[in-house]
Order: C-alpha cells, then structure tokens, then sequence
C-alpha cells in the first residue's frame, strides 16, 4: 500500500482547474480527493480482478474495466472514444513520428478540443479502429466478421453528444480566458496520473497486492483516464455542494466572512481566484452524494426485512 | 284495567245509555260477561253517585287542568293505537287531535260533531269516532243531550232486538237502570276492545321484530344470558311443578256443580275459543230464534267442538279459562324480561337479606304467583294483578335507596304490568251454578235501580250483566270492603300504599288527588284509573299498588317520557322478548357441542336437514321481499307467498310452524350458499337433466400465456429472427472456412445449422368455471420462464444452462412481485380529503391519494426504474439493435459471399469455373449438398443461378469445398506463378495416346507405351486432372531439405525393395559403365537416376517405379514427367 504522503498535488489541482476550480485548493483537498481517487481506483482493480477471475483469466483486461462502468453510459462512451484515439495515436506514431506525443494524448483524452484540430486529417488517413464492447451485437454471432467502410457508425453521434456536453462545460469555463490563462487551462487539461508515472502510478494504486500481474499499457491508460474523470466528477459536485452553501450563507447572512465581503463586488476587485477554493468538507459531501445509493440497487429488498448494505460506488 | 274512581266515570256511567244500543248490537263477542262482584259493586256504587249531570259538570269545572292533562294523554295514545290498529297513522292521529281541541273549548261543538259522525257509520263498529264520543261526552255533556244523538237513537233500537231474543242482558236492561246498566257493559265491551287491540298491537310489535330478523342483525351477546334465563326458568317451572304435584287433585274439584244457563253464546263462557269462533257464535247469536237447541247444549256442542281448550278450561268455573290464560301469558311475559325480571323470579333469600322478612311482611315473587296460578288459587283479576303489584312494591319498600338498582328494575317492571295488566279481562271466577241461578234471578224482572244498589253484594246479577264491568278502577270504592277479602292475605294495595317511599310522584299525586274525591286517600288503588279508563289506553296504564288518586296522570306522563326515550331500543327488545326462547334453546344447543372451552368430540354432527334449509330459503324470500318498499300490501303477499312456497311439501311446512322465530344466522347449517342459477339441478320435459355447465364454463382466451401484441414485442421477435438469419450465415461462413483449411470434408462434419423461427405456443383449449384469471403456477411460471429466455437470446445468447434460466426466473418474478405490491401499497393508500370544486354542497370530499399515474410513476421509482430509462431501453435496447443487428447481417453476407467468390469466380483460382462447371455437369444428378439444405451457400442470394444460367443449383460438396480449398491455398500460398493473370497459362498438355506418342522423345516411348498398354490404349490422365481422392500427393521438399515420404509402411518396403533394385542395378551399372559408358556421363545419370527413382518411389503405384528402373535405367532423367515436379 502506497504511503500517506501525497504524490499527486500538483495533478489534483490541475485536474480540479481544468473541472471548473478556479481558486488554488489546499493540500488538504487535494490530499483528500487523492485519497478518495486511490480508494476508487484500488475498488476498480479489485472489481476488474474479480470478473478477470470469473472469466477464468488471472490477468484484467480493458473488457473488464468497461464491465464496470458499463452503467454509465456518457462515461463509457468516451472512454471507448479515448481508446479509438489511443489506438489511433499509436498508428500515427507508427506512420509518423513528426509529432508529439503530448498534442496526441489531449487529443485522445478530449476528443477534438477546441483549438486542437491536429488529427482530423489524420483521422482520415487512419482508419480508427472501432472499440468494441464484449457484450456487444459482434459477440452474438461465432464469426468476426470485420466492419466495412460503408457502414454508417451511428454510435459515433452516441459518443459526439455525450463529449459535446463536456465540451460545452469546458468551453464555458474558458470564455472568458485571457490567452494565457487558456494556455495554462490546456497545459492543465493534460494533467494525468499515469502520464510517465507508470511506475509511481502503480505503487500508489497497489498494483502489486490488488492483482498481481503486471498490466499492460491499455489498463494504465484507462484507469488515467478513470482517474481523470473521478477528480473531476468529485470537483464538479463539490462546487455544486459549494455554490449551495454560499446561496444559503448568503440567505442566512450568519457567515463569518461576511464582513470582510460585506461591499457589494467593486471595480478593482480581484477576479475569481480571490474566491474561496473548495474546502475539503465540500468534497466529503460531494462524495456522500456521490454515494448515495439509488434505488435500482436496493429495489430487490423491498417488502424484506434486509438492510441495504451497498459496496463503494464507483464514481 | 281499571275504570275511572271519580266524577268522570260517574258521569260517564250515568250517560252510558246510548252506548248500550252498541254494546249489544256489537257482534263482538267480547270476554265472558260474568264479573267479579267487587266490580260489579263498583259500578253500582258509582253508578248512583254520579247520576245527576251536576256532579259530574261540577267536577268537571273543578280539575279541568287535569282533564286537559288527561285528554292530551289520552289523544296521543288514541292516535298510537289508531295508527298501529288501522294503518292510518297521521290522519288520525290529527283527527284526534282536533277533536281534543275543539271539544276542550266548546264541549258543545264538539260533542254535536262527533255524535253527528257516528250517524254516518255502522253503529256496530265500534271505532275512534265513538271515542271521542265518549270523551266528550265524559267532559260534561248533560245525558239530555245523548239521547238525541244519533247513537242514543240506534242504541234503542237493538235494544227491542234483543228483548225479541231473550237475551237475559237485554232483558235486564230494559228499565231506568238500565242506563248504567249498559253503561257497564259498554264501558267493559269497550275495555274488551282495547284489551283485543292492545293484543293485536302486541302481536303485531312481535311480527315486526320477527321480520326485522331479515333488515338488522342482532348481536348474539345477549344469548349467553337468555339461555341462562332460560334455565333459570325451566327450573322455576319444575320447582313449581314438583310442589304443585300433590295438591293438583283439588283443583279442579270445585267446578263439577254444572247448571246450565240460558244466554247468548258469545256472553257465554266458551274460553280462549271464544275467539276463534267468534264468528260462529255470532251467527249463531243473531239466528237464536231460528236454532232448535238450548244453550246448555250448544255450549257443550261449541266446547267439544272447539280445540285448543286450554289446560284451565273448567266447563264448571265460568271465566277461569279466560282469567288464567291471560294471566299465565301475563306472567311468561314479565319473566321474559329477563335482565329486569331476574331478581323477582323467586322468592327473595333470607341468607341474602336477612332483614327482609323483617320489613317486608307479605311476600310475593313469580314463582310464588306461578304456583298460585296452577292452584287456581287466583278468583279474579284483582287478586292477581294485587299479587303481582306486591312484588314491585316490596321491592321498592325494602330497597329505599332511590338510586337501588333494584329499584329500577322494580319501576321497569311495574312499568311492564301496567302495560300487560290491561290484557288481563276484568274476571271473577264464579261457579257456573252460581251465575245461573243469577240470571234465572235476573230474568224475573225484579231489578231496578234499588236493585242494581243493592246488588253491590249481590255479585252474581252483576256478574250475569256486566261481563267487564268497569269497577276495576272503582276499587277505591270497594277496597275498603273488598279488598280483604279479594286480596287475601296480600292486601298489597293497602298495605304497601303508605308504606311506599314518598316519591315526588306520589306526592304531587296525593296532592292532586285530594281534591278530586274523597276517596283519594282513602282508598288509593281506585287512583290508579284515569277518568278515562275504559277507552284511554293511557289510563289503563296506571300503576296500582303506588298510585292513589293522581298516579294515573302523572304515571302517563311518566309513561309517556320514558317511551319516547326507549322509543329506539323498543324494536330491539321487543325482539329479544319474542325470541328469548328461541335464542336460548339456540345457544343451549350450540353449548352441548362444547366440553370446556373445546369442541366436544362425542357430540354429533351437525346435519343440515331438508326443513332447516327450506326455512332459511323462506326466510330469505321474505327478507328480499322486505327489502322492496315496506308496502303493507308486498308484506301480506310475502306472508301469503311464504306458505304456498312451503306448501310443496306439507309435511315439512308444518314442522316449520313449530319452529321458533328466529334470524338465519343462528341455523347457520341450514344456510344456503348463493348458487348460481346455472348450477341448479334441472330436469327438461323429457326428463333429462339439462346441463347448465356449459352456460358457466368459459374457454380461457388465448393469448393469455403468450406476450401481448405490441410493439415492443413485435420488434424483439424482428430482433431474434434478425439473429437466427444472422448466425445462420455465420454457419456457412464457418463452414467455408473450415472448406479453405481443410483439404478433405464429409458431409456430415458440419452440424446444420438451421433455426427454427421462434413461436411462443399457447396453451392448448383449457376451460375453467370461473372468471376470475387462470391460476396455474405452473404454467405462468414456465411463461416467464420462456419470456426471461427470449430476452436472453435477444441479448445474443444462443443457449443456456436450466439453472440459469431458473434463477433468473426466479429474481424476475420476484421483482414483479414487488412491482405489484408496491402499486398495491400506494393504490390503498388513505383516502385524503381535498377542497371540494366549487359548486358541490360539501366542503370536503374524499378523494384518493394518487392518481392512477401517480401510482404508476411512485412504484417504478421504489423499484429503481423511471420512464427514462424504460424509454432508453425500449430504444438502445431494441431499436438501435435491431439496427446494429442488420448491419451485422449485411456484412456476415457480404463477408461469406466474398469468402465464396474465388471458388465460383473463373478469374480466381487456376482452375476457374470451367472445371467448376464441368465437374458440376458430372454430378448434377447427385444432388449431395440436398442433405445440407436448398441455397446452403446462398447462391439463390448472390445470383450465381442466374449468372450462371444453372438449372439447379444442387452443388457436389466436395466439388465446391475442393475448388474453396484450392482458392484458399492459392490465395494464401505465396507463389504467385499459379495465379494466372501473373503470365500466361500455358498450354494444357496433351494427353498422350497411342496416336501421339511418337511425338515424345524415343526414351520414353517404351515407357508411355507400358502405360498406354495397362490403361487398355485409352488416353493417360494427368496426376493433377485425376479425382482428388486418387491424387497422388504432392511431394514437398521439407525445411530440412531431405526428402522424407509421409507414407510409412507401404513406401517404406518400396524403398527397401527399391534400394535392393538399387543396389542390384547400380552394380550392373558399374558393371556395364564400366564396361561401356562414360564416366561423365554416368556420374550424372547416376545422381538423376538416384533422384527420380526417389521421387518415383511415392507413386502409389508400385509397379512404375520397378518398371522404371528396371527398363528405363538410363532415360530416367530425360523422362522427367510432369507430375513428379
């Protein structure tokens, strides 16, 4: 088990920046998020284990890891896009090394992000190789029989508009950016648990005692785009837990910061990052709501006298 | 019944006259007419008192307050009466009520009213009209006046009627006393009347609680208590019985001095019979002239004919029958009181009240008057009614405790006896003989006034004329005289009078009754009559033993409160009363069956019985009758109704008459399930039992245990078809390839697959008697069974493990269990009251909790769905598969018909489809891929039939898996010279025949020629144009560069046997090269003679090799032929 010292500060506060954070969170937040993040992550390798296991295989694989979250359907189907990228950025290395590998990964990780028009014509050269779920309509029939050009991929419009929300969000968030500020907001997007820290990524999610193979590249990079979306799902909540207790602290006048902030905003207040950042309390209720159980999981238990004891939920 | 004590009924004895014409014109033929000498003696000592008008306008001025009290009393219970006897409740009821109005202010008016209306009627009925006659009459109206009415006049004239008859009561009132003669006797044919009316009134109480048997239900609580009662009674009986037992003899000892008397026959003693003959005796009665027979002997013919001659008959004691018969009844029904009656039944305990003989001197309980009564120790009314007065009284004289339960209990009871009291006919029992030789007295003429004084002791001419004589009430009078003789030893008036605690009632009554007459307090029991007596029911209701003077007034207004305050448990104890001993018998029968608090094995079954359900059905009937408008018309139908339905079997209608009157639940064996009509038992004309089965059976719809027609369902069964088209070209495809990998195939190694289209099958025809849904566990389980496995090959399994479609079953009926519970939950949530719309008269109206959409939307989100995601699922989850499945379908197909293309495109492969064609030619009539299936490589799909012009597309499998097999390898295999557009095909070679041979280089001539000879001169066929099985294979250098022949044995001995032929020749060789070739050459020949009889080694053949190189030992190399390349 990895130590208590926080290794991803930094990347947290990217992460967070990125999800709409405007003020710098303390290390007290972050360590906190990166704790929640382990838990999820080491819950995510020991679930993939299980299933591994089921199947009759001792090593995880990427099917594994979107059984998972194979309920969340936004979250699949980027993650499904994120390895389309990934498997065309691997092509395009191949064919060409001219460039770098870091446009390729935000590239990958958001989808054509604004700003960022680099692969299109890539995309054109480089068939994208299709990412298949195991469950899907494929693994009815004994024969793979490989796609055809012709075929209209409807699923893609599946995932443009589950990436076109998030686009929006981000593209919300850096309106009103000065042109450094968005350079520093894309630096920020390519913030990544696992980017060239496989071996620090590996210790601190518990490779070695969760599942005991060593993974392969695929896993690593699902679970840095897991990761990434945990952070920011947790943010996210978090300044909604936090916007809420303002409006009521504001109904109520009762804070106590409420001198000092007494004036209505003037002219030569400072911008956004005099606001507060999000305290940790913020994230834990964000966490409880994130955890709070639906009811689909416990609806089997109605009309019994069992209590609904529910495993972590996977953010 | 007791008639009044004061100047009222003196007047109304003085005026009476006029009513004489009615009495004795009245076809009723009343009670016996013999009286009691106390009563008798009442009435004359009333009569004279009260002659003169004067008195009685006196005391009329005097207490007029309370004859209004009197009259408002008496018009309230006129019009109950009325309203229960006729039916016509408010008209009457009003009637009355003018009446009393207008005679209060102006008797005049109102007595020339009424006596002008009953001018109008039959003089003979006797109806409200002639009571308010009375009334009027009794405020005063002078006796001048009466004869002029109308009445007056029609009371003359029956009078000369009955002289004509020699009726002894006519003749008797011929004279000027006869005034107060006939007023007697009207005014006890009047008490007559009321007593029959009050009993039919009672009757009619009992019918109505019988019947309300069908509208209310009666709690069984009270049974316990009526069976206990009941016991308590039985025994009482017994006890009574036990001690009567010896004194039985004497009592009918008294009467055997029979003398008979002439009379009428309805004055006449006939008993209870009376009534029931009435008629008879009536006609008999107006014919008497006509009848040849005395009445001795029509009395004795009238009582051998009767029936129902009570136990008390005593043809010797005139009156006992009727006297002790009301007076039993009297007593059953105060004991049936049971809760008030209890304490009363026997006589009172010392060890419980130790003092109570003490103060109470002269005992008295039922039991004791029981007793009494079969002694026939009673001689008249009196005595009886004093007794049971005592009672009550001595209960409120040893319980002063105005707050005593008992005490209660005591005023309800007297309350009681009031009321039943006035049933009792006014008798005193006399010896027949006695009465007769009164009337023979009598029919001598000596009476007149004087006599009708004098006969205050001459008991039998009052006896002989007033059959009720109305001196019950005129006690007061006589007590002082009588009643100690009368009452015996009870004398309970007297006595217990004073000794009564002074309630506010007596009191106020004393006060009252001061005034009146003098005998007020002297004699106190003549108080307990109204003024009104013989016609106010409410008069009668006078309680005797407390009352003095007033009581009576006050008592009705007594009376009359608590009737209005028990006026809703009337009914309920009416019932209780009726059925007590029906209830009882039922709750002792049902507490045999019971040992201790268990059921008790020994006791026998209960059996319905016929009869027991032909009553409920009865009762049934009438109940459903009731239920309809409570016409008084559908209720005498339902009655006449009853006894034609029972009628079909006489036998069991009369067991049912002796039935007691009780409501269907307690026979709850006898109850009759509600069949339906089609379930009867019914027998047509010809009497074959018509069979109503049918009518109620009904054929289950199909449909039921098959998923609904929808949409959805619709698209799911596209989706699976969609699948099995799918995966059956998913099949051919692995067919195909298992063709390219494999150089041989047999027919039966591919498994066929070819899915039959999904059917859900319904049950077969299933009938069921009922409405409701098919419960078939079973058979709903298995649908969900077939559902749950649709769904899971929708979601693309081909096939499962039993068990897992049990689980699975099993955790999808659960959650629909829960579904269903929870709309149960939200659908019997309570009602909530809402405001109600404007415009609807109540503020509030209850309205459910949910709407049904609400429900629905509730249920769904506790069960952790919501319309989106079902919405979600109806769409990703079977349209966009449906979709993404014929996507995949397309592409399998195209993927198999490329898979298909290089073995029937003639510009793939080197072979092309002209061998295709031609080996197809070869075997067109073997029709072997007819075992795989019509089209089985879709070639119908493709157009191959077309463009190929094929008549039948009945491939040889192995031609098509040969030419796949080739394709495939050609197409992998890396050599390029094979494919054919690299260059240009060379020239077949010809094949060699004997013609050509020369061509060929002379070294081989020999060798084609050996050929040619074993393959009998044919044309020789190349290695690679033989069928495939007798293809030599093609020798391959392997990796390691030797050549090693796969065959084992058989090439292996070739060898050997070519290595001896080797070693043999290559010695001749050296031998003969030495002798004669050249060594270059024969270095060459050597090697190349080494090589191709290697190669030749694994031609199956064995001969060629043997031949080769023994006659072709030094052409080998030139002999090259193609086939070894």
């Amino acid at each position: 088990m990895a130590d208590k010292n926080p290794k991803y500060k930094s990347e947290i506060q990217q992460m967070m920046f990125v999800s709409g954070e405007t003020g710098e969170a303390s290390v007290e937040t972050t360590s906190l998020i990166e704790l929640i993040v382990q838990q999820q992550v080491m819950e995510i390798l020991k679930e993939c284990t299980a299933l591994a296991t089921r199947r009759g295989s001792r090593s995880i694989s990427t099917d594994d890891l979107m059984m998972l979250i194979r309920h969340d359907r936004a979250k699949l189907s980027r993650l499904r896009h994120f390895l389309q990228w990934k498997d065309v950025r691997k092509n395009v290395k191949e064919s060409s090394d001219d460039k770098g590998p870091d446009a390729e990964i935000a590239a990958a990780e958001e989808g054509p992000a604004p700003g960022m028009n680099g692969p299109p014509d890539l995309k054109k050269t480089n068939k994208k190789a299709r990412v298949d779920l195991a469950w899907d309509v494929p693994s009815y029939f004994s024969e793979f029989v490989p796609a055809r050009d012709d075929e209209d991929d409807e699923e893609e419009e599946e995932q443009n508009s589950a990436t076109l929300q998030r686009l929006k969000n981000a593209d919300e968030r850096t309106k009103h950016m000065s042109r450094e500020d968005y350079m520093h907001w894309s630096e920020c997007r390519q913030a990544s648990f696992t980017w060239r820290k496989g071996k620090r990524f590996r210790e601190w999610a518990g490779f070695g005692g969760i599942t005991d193979t060593k993974p392969n590249d695929d896993i690593i990079d699902i679970l840095g785009f897991l990761t990434f979306e945990i952070v920011q799902t947790l943010t996210e909540e978090a300044l909604v837990v936090k916007k809420i207790e303002d409006a009521y602290k504001k109904k109520t006048g009762s804070e106590t910061q409420g001198q000092k902030r007494k004036r209505e905003p003037g002219l030569f207040d400072l911008a956004e990052e005099e606001k507060e950042p999000v305290q940790p309390s913020h994230i834990r209720e964000a966490f409880r709501r994130l955890q709070k159980s639906n009811n689909k999981s416990k609806a089997m238990l109605n009309f019994t006298n069992h209590v609904h004891r529910a495993a972590l939920r996977l953010i | 019944m007791y008639t009044a004590n004061n100047p009222l009924s003196q007047s109304l004895a003085s005026r009476q006259p006029h009513y004489s014409a009615v009495r004795k014109s009245g076809s009723f033929s009343g009670p016996p007419r013999i009286r009691t000498p106390i009563l008798n003696d009442a009435i004359i000592h009333s009569g004279p008192g009260s002659t003169s008008a004067g008195t009685g306008a006196e005391g009329l001025g005097e207490e007029d307050p309370r004859y209004a009290q009197f009259r408002d009393r008496y018009a309230q219970s006129e019009a109950r009466l009325f309203a229960l006897c006729r039916g016509e409740t408010v008209v009457s009821k009003k009637r009355s009520a003018d009446e009393m109005e207008g005679s209060l202010p102006n008797g005049q008016n109102g007595h020339a009213e009424a006596s002008s209306r009953p001018a109008k009627k039959a003089a003979r009925t006797i109806d409200e009209d002639d009571y308010g006659d009375d009334e009027e009459d009794e405020e005063g109206e002078s006796i001048k006046k009466s004869p002029l009415s109308p009445l007056h006049t029609k009371g003359k004239l029956p009078n000369n009627v009955f002289h004509g008859f020699g009726s002894p009561m006519v003749r008797v009132a011929s004279s000027s006393s006869a005034a107060a003669e006939q007023a007697v006797q009207d005014q006890s044919k009047l008490q007559d009347e009321l007593r029959k009316r009050l009993e039919q009134d009672k009757k009619k109480a009992e019918e109505a609680a019988k019947r309300s048997c069908f509208t209310l239900y009666y709690t069984l609580e009270t049974d316990r208590d009526a069976m206990l009662e009941q016991q308590k009674l039985d025994e009482l009986d017994r006890q009574i019985e036990k001690e009567m037992s010896g004194q039985q003899a004497g009592a009918g000892a008294s009467g055997d001095n029979a003398a008979h008397q002439g009379g009428s026959l309805s004055s006449s003693n006939l008993g209870a019979s009376s009534l029931t003959l009435k008629h008879l005796i009536k006609r008999i009665d107006a014919k008497r002239g006509i009848v040849r027979a005395n009445d001795a002997q029509l009395r004795t013919l009238i009582n051998e004919v009767r029936k129902n001659r009570s136990k008390w008959a005593n043809e010797d004691k005139v009156g006992q029958e009727e006297l002790y018969e009301a007076a039993e009844r009297v007593l059953i029904e105060l004991k049936a009181q049971t809760e008030h009656a209890a304490p009363f039944l026997q006589r009172v305990n010392k060890r419980d009240a130790p003092d109570y003989y003490n103060i109470i001197k002269t005992p008295m309980d039922v039991g004791t008057m029981l007793k009494k009564l079969k002694q026939l120790q009673y001689k008249s009314k009196k005595e009886f009614v004093d007794d049971l007065y005592l009672i009550w009284s001595n209960c409120l004289k040893y319980n002063q405790d105005p707050n005593h339960f008992l005490r209660k209990k005591a005023t309800y009871m007297r309350k009681q006896t009031d009321n039943l009291v006035r049933l009792i006919p006014d008798i005193t029992i006399r010896d027949r003989a006695e009465v007769e030789a009164e009337e023979r007295r009598q029919q001598n003429g000596d009476v007149d006034i004087d006599g009708v004084e004098d006969s205050d002791d001459e008991e039998p001419i009052m006896a002989s004329r007033g059959r009720k004589a109305p001196s019950k009430g005129k006690k007061g009078s006589t007590a002082a005289r009588k009643a100690p003789p009368g009452g015996s030893e009870e004398t309970p008036a007297t006595e217990t009078k004073p000794s009564v605690p002074p309630t506010l009632k007596n009191e106020f009554l004393r006060a009252d009754s001061d005034a009146p007459v003098e005998n007020g307090f002297t004699t106190p029991p003549p108080g307990t009559l109204t003024p009104l007596g013989p016609h106010g029911v409410t008069g009668s209701q006078v309680d005797g033993s407390d009352a003095d003077g007033g009581a009576s007034s006050f008592n009705d207004v007594q009376t009359g409160h608590i009737d209005d305050a028990d006026i809703d448990d009337a009914e309920y104890k009416t019932w209780k009363q009726v059925t007590k001993k029906a209830r009882a018998l039922a709750a002792a029968e049902r507490n045999r069956l019971f040992r201790g608090n268990e059921i008790n094995p020994e006791e026998p079954a209960l059996l319905r019985s016929r009869a027991g359900m032909r009553r409920w059905l009865r009762g049934r009937k009438i109940a459903s009758q009731e239920g309809e408008p409570t016409d008084l018309s559908v209720q005498a139908e339902a009655k006449e109704s009853t006894p034609g339905m029972s009628g079909e079997t006489l036998a069991e209608g009369i067991e049912e008459e002796e039935e007691l009157a009780l409501p269907d639940y307690y026979d709850v064996v006898s109850a009759i399930p509600d069949l339906d009509d089609r379930l009867k038992w019914e027998v047509d004309a010809d009497g074959q039992v018509v069979d109503q089965a049918e009518e109620c059976l009904r054929v289950v719809p199909p449909g039921t245990f098959t998923a609904p027609e929808s949409a959805l369902t619709k698209k799911m069964d596209a989706n699976m078809k969609q699948i099995q088209d799918t995966r059956r070209v998913c099949a051919k495809i692995g067919i195909v390839k298992q063709m390219q990998q494999q150089a041989q195939i047999y027919q039966n190694q591919f498994q066929k697959y070819d899915p039959i289209p999904f059917r859900e099958a319904d049950i077969g025809t299933h009938v069921v008697s009922d409405d409701g849904p098919v419960m078939s566990p079973e058979v709903c389980r298995a649908a969900m069974q077939r559902s749950v496995a649709k769904i899971f090959f929708h979601a693309g399994f081909e096939d499962y493990q039993p068990s897992a479609l049990d689980a699975v079953t099993d955790l999808a009926g659960d959650y629909f269990k829960n579904l269903v519970k929870t709309l149960n939950v939200y659908k019997e949530t309570p009602q909530v009251k809402v405001p109600a719309p404007a415009g609807s008269e109540s503020e509030l109206i209850a309205q459910p909790r949910f709407t049904d959409e609400e429900i629905l939307l509730h249920t769904l989100d506790v069960n952790g769905m919501d319309v989106g995601q079902l919405d979600t699922y109806a769409k990703d989850e079977m349209e966009r598969l449906g979709v993404k499945l014929g996507v995949s379908h397309e592409r399998m197909k195209a993927h198999l018909a490329e898979l298909l293309r290089p073995a029937i495109d003639p510009t793939h492969g080197p072979d092309g489809a002209g061998a295709f064609n031609d080996g197809s030619e070869q075997f067109v009539g073997g029709d072997f891929a007819e075992d795989i299936g019509e089209d089985f490589f879709g070639f119908k799909e493709l157009g191959l039939d077309r463009e190929f012009g094929l008549s039948t597309l009945s491939v040889p499998l192995h031609l098509l898996s040969s030419r796949l097999h080739q394709g495939y390898q050609s197409q992998n295999a890396t050599t390029t010279p094979m494919t054919g557009e690299t260059l240009p095909q060379p020239d077949a070679f010809k094949p060699i025949t004997a013609e050509n041979i020369t061509d060929e280089i002379g070294l081989i001539h020999g060798f084609f020629q050996d050929k040619l000879r074993a393959n009998g001169n044919q044309s020789l066929i190349e290695d690679d144009d033989l069928p495939p099985k007798q293809r030599f294979p093609k020798p391959r250098l392997p990796p390691t560069g030797k050549i090693t022949s796969p065959r084992k044995r058989p090439i292996r001995e070739q060898q050997q046997l070519a290595k001896k032929k080797r070693k043999l020749e290559e010695g001749k060789d050296d031998a003969g090269g030495g002798a004669g070739a050249q060594p270059s050459t024969n270095g060459i020949t050597k090697t190349a003679n080494k090589v191709a009889g290697r190669m030749q080694l694994k031609m199956p053949e064995p001969k060629e090799p043997a031949v080769d190189s023994a006659h072709d030992d030094g052409s080998v190399m030139g002999m090259m032929s193609p086939e070894s390349m």
